[in-house]
Formats: structure tokens, C-alpha cells, sequence
């Protein structure tokens, strides 16, 4: 009985142990990995990596997948540069930004959703549509003349925390409570794990995607701001391939391809581990492009693990 | 029983390009009732399930469901009127829990949020008014078996106060002691007043539950008759036009030299089986569900792994764990999951006669240009079809099925490995597909079938192996009887799987 659900904490345990592990390799090797500011440096830098994630966790679940996140948050966050740049206040640039996301999602969950497309292709389209709205805002590469104020929201600090960590951490705490406590977190697990079913539960299957890919849209848009805010411009050349890293570490993370299972918490773990991973081999001195290799590296065999637990659950099982 | 029928139809027509599915059908369930339906494939009563259930729309004709006409566009119009549908497949959500599953749709909350306790409680209760309490609501369904999901499922109707619930052939995938389950959930169903449609193949359990049989044949409804006015006999008749006396085809052929040697071959499902088949000899493989016959075929045919053993085929050593050194020595499997594992539904009926003859040119069964090769085989086993290009999953099971053998009969196969063969197959089809069994048996193929059916079993077979727990647990005649493989069915192994099994 519950073996499923011992399966989750398997797993949960398993991404964990990985993350430990991985630490104490890279402290082993620089002293420089276990201090308070490299550990704030590493939660900083996942920040934007763990708002996004919990985005595309929802839509993965539900069995979708949406790559135009690393374009919607370049493209939100100089858009939100660009309106603080003319003058208007930073709180409504940054509204405005995510609203962008918002739309954008709204509008891939309106054609993946009513018009039955591979969420694959429209969110495709989307990552060039959207990448392109970004240098159409800012036609001269990078935008500066940014307002003093524009980086308090990614190097201020809250009861002794960088914001960026707390705002993530809102986030995920939001996600995880709309999926593990209320009905319409059920019914994403529904929608993903048994579309017909769900169907014929009564639940209204397209409403439920479409607010999902708006809300992974928000989610993208959301990391943007608090990207170039820590940054302090705004650069339509940000997060290419930051949908990757994305869908990694939600798959990392133990959410499964084909929908219906997935966690928030799993979620956090993985980006942690793709954070670590870039922040470790960074301070080890190893090139920026095998990083490339190591999370790709890290990716695959997560997926080989996640099986094999998976096999041996099952085995147990029976 | 009210004075008017719960569900009313009348004059209910469809038609599809071609065919008159169903014409000017009337038909009526009252409260407390199972009213079942039969026929052959295609004689119309999945049709009439469809349009009840909201999956198709009628041509002509009123659905009246508790004194109000209705008109259905989906499925889920029709659930809200108070139909539900127990499909073959089970509409359930794996990564939910049986609790969740049933409240999906209506869920209970507390304070805007989903209310985990009450769904429980909910759950609980309904489970426990079908007789299914001692399943734990909290337990997540991706692991539940069959007969679990059903009940889930029926719980799940009651949940949507359901006052129809249409069940479409429910036992094939069970075994005995599941349907017996299901008989009495039935039966508190019927007590509860709720009208139950239930279509079955299976003359034994419409015998056993049918206050009424509705007979089609041809999209027309041949006759309705209530309990004990008609025999199996009689409604067999009915829904042939023709009386079967006789299912099974006489045993007439005769077992020559061995021709596959199993022996001692274990697995992760199986353990130390071996075996023997003759040239000519039909043998049967019983035991429940689980009891590890589909895993010893797909072991034999190197689908499922081997870790030690040996199987000989024709006095050769056949090399383990590949099905293509399986094929090169001359065994064939015909999967039980027809669809997923037989045959390839995008594909026409040529191509998907054709897998094995383009895969295999050394085993070609004929020396004929492959159309011609193709041609003989469909039409030789009465495969009908408008053509040969004709997309398989057009097609009907019995059909499906016939394809499946025909791609075997195609290479040079001495040992037809059979899984379930007439499972959801109607009634002709089936003794079709019988006679093409002997016929094969008479030219000398070796054959094993696995069926959970026990008059198959008895009415093909020349001796039946039972197994259980991975084990051959006893070896009985042709000409046993169904007791007895049942009781065999039951008995466990040496100690050590018994062990095994309480782990």
C-alpha cells in the first residue's frame, strides 16, 4: 500500500542525496564552496531558475511543455527596463513585465488548448516570436540608464535574505499549495495523468491548460525581472537556452515527461542541483563550456536514475 | 419497479457511411434492473452503449431517462443526465489517489480549499456500500488491479448520483473470485434502484444476471425476453440466425513427435518450468490471472527475459532472450493485448500481414509473389475486409485477430504461441477462429494456448498444463473438467514459492 507515494519520497531522497554529494565534492575541492556568501551567491543566482521551474512544473504535469520561457523572460524583463527607463514607476515596469508573460502564456495555452497544436511547435514559435520582441524593444543590444532603484529587488536584502531568494520562495510556496491543497491542483494532476478521464469527470480540460501555460508564462516573466534586476540591465540577449535548464530541473527534480506526476519540492532540488553544479565547477576553475556538458551530463542521468527507482518500485510491488 | 421505465428509447436509428447500425431500436431499463444486451460484433449494441453514453449522436429517434427526453453532445452531458459508463477502459488517473479519483470533477473543500478528510470519508462510504471496504481510499490507483479500478469507477458513478450505469463486457479482464465481486456490486446496484445495462459475451453470466436480454443482430433488435423464457441455446440462435450446437470444431487431429522441449526455464515471473508439445497437439495453458501464463509464452517466443534454462525446438537449442532467433526456429506469439501488441493499428491490413514475410525472407511459408502470398492467407482465413489496404483498426477483434494469424501463417511457423486468442471477439468470429486453430493443428503445428475461458480450454485443448504462482502446478486431460482446473488453478506450488509469495 502507498507504494506510489513512497516512490515520491524515494525520489525526493534520491535528488537530495545527488545534491548533498555533489557539494561535498566541490568543498573538497575549493574552500572557497562552503561560506555564507557563496551560499547566498548560489541561492541567488537559482532564484530566477526555481520561479520559472515552478511554472513549468504545473504545465508539465498537465503534460505539456512550454520552450519559449527563456525568450519570455528576456523579453519582459527589457520591457520592463525600457518603461523604467522612461520614466514610469519600477512597480508598474515590473507589473507590466510580468502581465507580458502573462499574455504570452495566455495566448500558447489558447492555441495548444483550443486549437489542439503540439504545445511543442506553438511554444516554439513562441520562443522566436518572443525573443524577437525583446531586440525590437531594445534595438541597441543593451539597455542602460536605468533608475537607481531598479536593482533594489535583486540585491536588497529581507529579514537577512536576499530578496531574490524570498520571492522565489514565495512562489514555490504558492505552487506547491495550489497543487497539493486545492481542487484545481488536483485536477492538473487529472489533466496530465488521464486527459479523458478528466474529461469526463466534468472538468473543463482547456480552461485548466490555459491558465497553466499563463501561469508558466508569469512565472518566465517573473524571473526575468528578478534576473536583470540582480544584473542591473536589461539585455534582450539573456536566458538563450534557459528553457533547458528549465525543463531540466523540473526533470531532475522527478516530474515525469509523460504528465501526472510531480513535485514542487522535487522541483526546487533539481534546479538547486544545476545551480550547484554551475556555481561548483565555476569556483573548481572548469571551463564555461563543459558546464554545458555537465548539465546535459546531469540531465541524462537523472532520467536514467528516475527509471531504474521507478523499475525497482514497480518491482516491489509485485 | 416504478410504473414507468427509467431510461426509455424509441425508434433510435444511426447510420454510418455504409451500414445501417442501428435501425428504429426500442429499448427500455427500469429501476433495479440489469437489462442485457448481445449480439455479435457490429449486430448494433455498441452503437446504442455509444449513443446512451453521449459518444455519438443519433440519426433519429428520443432518449427518455426518468420521464424527460434528453439529447446528449459529449460524453460529459450524458454523466450529468445521470448515465455513466464503465468502460473497458478505465477511465481512472493514475497519479491520483482512490479518493481523489472519485470526487475528481466534485470535489469536496474546506475554506476554498480541497478537503482531503471529507473526500475520504466520502470515498470510504461509497466504497463500502458496493462491498469494496477493505480498499484504502488513500492509496494512489496507478498500482490497482483491474477489479480494483472498476469498483473505483462504479464508486465514482454513485458519487455523480448515476441513475443508468452501462457496463461494457466487465468481466473479460477478471478472474473468477473478481467476478463473483462484481456480481454481487450488481447486486447492491440493482437493490439501490439503479438500472444497469450490460453487455457480455458471455452466455454463463447473462444466464446468471439478466432480468431482461435484449438480442440485435444487423442494427436491428431481434427480441427481447425476460429471465427463463429463452436458453443459451435459444439466444445464441437468435443472434446467429443459426443454431451453434457445436462451438468447438471435433478434436480430429492427432499428436506426432515432440517438437518444442521447454525445459526448466525460469524467469522473473516464472520458475523452473518445463514442457513438452507435440506436432499436431493443442496445449492448454489454465490458471488465474497473474499466475504467470502470458509471461511463459512471451519467455518461450525470447520476449520476456530467460535467466537459465533451455528451449528446443525441433531438436535444436534455440538461443534465449530473442525473439528473432524464436522466429528463425519456427514459434509464433499472438500477443493477448490485440491492439498494443499484435498488430500496428496505423498500418493496412497488407502491411501488417506482411511484418513478419518482409522481415524474414529465409522464413517465407511460400514461394509466391508476396500479394498473391497475402491474398490467399486473408482470403483462406475468411478475413473480410473491403480491402486489402484497408487500415487494420478498422477493422472488427475477430478480424484484427485473423490478421495477426495470418502474418504467422505466412512464415514457417511450428509452434503458434497463443495469449487469450478470442478475447472480446464475438461469438462467430470465435468459433471461426477455433476451427482455424484445428485446421492448423490437424496440418501439424504445435499450438499453446493460454485462456481464461475454461469451456475454450476444454472444447481445444489435448491436454492443459495449470499453472500458478510462475509454476506448472499439474498437468490434466483434454477432457477434464472445468472443477478441476479450477481447483488445480487454486493450489500453490512447492514451499519455496509459497514463501515466496507471503513476502
Amino acid at each position: 500500500m502507498g507504494m506510489l507515494k513512497n516512490s515520491h519520497n524515494l525520489q525526493t531522497v534520491a535528488t537530495l542525496t545527488v545534491l548533498v554529494l555533489m557539494s561535498a565534492v566541490f568543498a573538497s575541492f575549493s574552500d572557497r564552496f562552503f561560506t555564507v556568501s557563496n551560499f547566498q551567491n548560489v541561492m541567488r543566482n537559482a532564484a530566477p531558475l526555481i520561479i520559472a521551474s515552478c511554472g513549468m512544473t504545473a504545465v508539465m504535469i498537465a503534460r505539456g511543455l512550454d520552450l519559449s520561457v527563456g525568450s519570455v523572460l528576456a523579453a519582459a524583463s527589457v520591457l520592463a527596463a525600457s518603461l523604467a527607463v522612461a520614466g514610469f514607476p519600477l512597480y508598474i515596469a515590473f507589473a507590466l513585465g510580468v502581465s507580458f508573460g502573462a499574455f504570452v502564456g495566455l495566448v500558447n495555452g489558447l492555441i495548444i488548448a483550443k486549437i489542439s497544436v503540439s504545445p511543442i511547435i506553438v511554444t516554439l514559435g513562441m520562443l522566436n516570436i518572443t525573443r524577437g520582441i525583446a531586440y525590437l524593444i531594445t534595438p541597441s543590444a543593451i539597455l542602460v540608464g536605468l533608475p537607481g532603484n531598479w536593482s533594489d529587488l535583486g540585491t536588497s536584502k529581507v529579514i537577512g535574505l536576499p530578496l531574490p531568494i524570498v520571492i522565489a520562495a514565495l512562489v514555490a510556496m504558492f505552487f506547491h499549495v495550489l497543487m497539493s491543497q486545492t481542487t484545481f491542483g488536483k485536477r492538473i494532476y487529472a489533466v496530465g495523468g488521464n486527459e479523458e478521464a478528466a474529461r469526463l469527470s466534468g472538468l473543463n480540460v482547456s480552461r485548466t491548460l490555459i491558465l497553466l501555460y499563463l501561469l508558466c508564462g508569469a512565472t518566465a516573466a517573473l524571473a526575468g525581472i528578478v534576473l536583470s534586476s540582480r544584473v542591473g540591465v536589461g539585455d534582450p540577449n539573456v536566458g538563450i537556452g534557459f528553457e533547458l535548464q528549465v525543463i531540466a530541473a523540473v526533470i531532475i527534480g522527478g516530474t515525469s515527461l509523460s504528465g501526472g506526476e510531480g513535485r514542487i519540492i522535487g522541483t526546487i532540488i533539481g534546479a538547486l542541483i544545476i545551480a550547484v553544479l554551475g556555481n561548483g565547477l565555476n569556483l573548481v576553475g572548469v571551463e564555461p563550456f563543459w558546464q554545458w556538458v555537465a548539465q546535459g551530463t546531469v540531465l541524462i542521468v537523472a532520467i536514467i536514475v528516475d527509471r531504474q527507482v521507478q523499475d525497482g518500485v514497480n518491482r516491489a510491488n509485485k | 419497479m416504478g410504473s414507468s421505465p427509467l431510461l426509455e428509447v424509441k425508434g433510435l436509428s444511426k447510420a454510418f457511411p455504409g451500414v445501417q447500425a442501428l435501425s428504429l431500436v426500442d429499448f427500455d431499463v427500469n429501476a433495479g434492473e440489469v437489462h442485457c444486451l448481445i449480439g455479435e460484433n457490429g449486430a448494433g449494441k455498441s452503437t446504442l452503449v455509444k449513443i446512451l453514453a453521449g459518444a455519438q449522436p443519433q440519426d433519429a429517434g428520443s432518449i427518455v431517462l426518468d420521464g424527460k427526453e434528453v439529447s446528449f453532445n459529449n460524453p460529459l452531458d450524458a454523466q450529468l443526465a445521470g448515465i455513466a459508463c464503465i468502460f473497458q477502459e478505465l477511465n481512472v488517473v493514475g497519479g491520483l489517489t482512490i479518493a481523489e479519483n472519485i470526487v475528481l470533477g466534485s470535489e469536496p473543500t474546506r475554506m476554498g480549499f480541497f478537503d482531503k478528510g471529507a473526500a475520504q470519508k466520502i470515498a470510504q462510504d461509497l466504497l463500502t456500500e458496493i462491498g469494496f471496504s477493505e480498499i484504502d481510499e488513500t492509496q494512489i490507483c496507478g498500482g490497482l488491479s483491474t477489479s480494483e479500478k472498476q469498483a473505483v469507477m462504479i464508486a465514482k458513478a454513485l458519487r455523480q448520483n448515476a441513475k443508468i450505469i452501462i457496463m461494457d463486457e466487465p468481466t473479460s479482464p477478471l478472474e473468477d473470485a473478481e467476478v463473483r465481486k462484481l456480481f454481487n456490486v450488481i447486486q447492491k446496484l440493482k437493490s439501490a434502484g439503479k438500472g444497469i445495462i450490460y453487455v457480455s459475451h458471455k452466455m454463463r453470466e447473462i444466464d446468471e444476471l439478466g432480468d431482461r436480454i435484449t438480442v440485435f443482430k444487423d442494427g436491428a433488435q431481434v427480441a427481447t425476453v425476460t429471465r427463463g423464457e429463452a436458453n443459451s441455446e435459444d439466444l445464441v440462435r437468435l443472434m446467429v440466425g443459426r443454431q451453434i450446437n457445436e462451438m468447438f470444431p471435433e478434436k480430429t487431429h492427432t499428436p506426432g513427435d515432440v517438437v518444442l522441449k521447454v525445459r526448466q526455464i525460469s524467469g522473473p515471473k516464472i520458475r523452473n518450468v518445463s514442457l513438452e508439445v507435440r506436432r499436431g497437439e493443442v496445449l492448454g495453458v489454465g490458471g488465474l490471472d497473474g499466475a504467470g501464463r502470458t509471461e511463459l509464452l512471451r519467455s518461450i517466443f525470447g520476449a520476456d527475459p530467460v535467466r537459465q534454462g533451455s528451449i528446443e525446438v525441433d531438436g535444436r537449442n534455440i538461443p534465449l532472450n530473442s525473439t528473432a532467433a524464436s522466429i528463425r526456429a519456427g514459434l509464433a506469439l499472438v500477443p493477448e493485448e490485440r491492439r498494443s501488441q499484435g498488430l500496428i493499428p496505423v498500418l493496412s491490413v497488407y502491411e501488417n500481414a506482411a511484418l513478419v514475410w518482409d522481415e524474414y525472407p529465409d522464413r517465407r511459408a511460400s514461394s509466391d509473389p508476396k500479394p498473391r502470398a497475402i491474398g490467399d492467407v486473408i482470403s483462406r482465413l475468411n478475413v473480410k475486409t473491403p480491402s486489402l489496404s484497408q487500415r487494420i483498426s478498422k477493422l472488427s477483434g475477430g478480424n484484427q485477430q485473423k490478421v495477426v494469424l495470418s502474418k504467422w501463417l505466412l512464415a514457417e511457423t511450428t509452434v503458434l504461441l497463443l495469449d487469450e486468442p478470442t478475447r472480446g471477439i464475438d461469438v462467430g468470429a470465435k468459433r471461426e477462429i477455433y476451427q482455424i486453430m484445428c485446421e492448423l493443428a490437424q496440418q501439424g503445428m504445435a499450438i499453446v494456448v493460454v485462456s481464461s475461458e475454461l469451456p475454450e480450454l476444454l472444447g481445444l485443448a489435448d491436454r492443459i498444463i495449470v499453472m500458478n504462482s510462475g509454476e506448472i502446478v499439474g498437468e490434466l486431460p483434454g477432457d477434464t473438467s472445468e472443477e478441476e482446473i479450477v481447483a488445480l488453478s487454486m493450489t500453490h506450488g512447492t514451499p519455496s514459492t509459497r514463501a515466496q509469495n507471503e513476502k
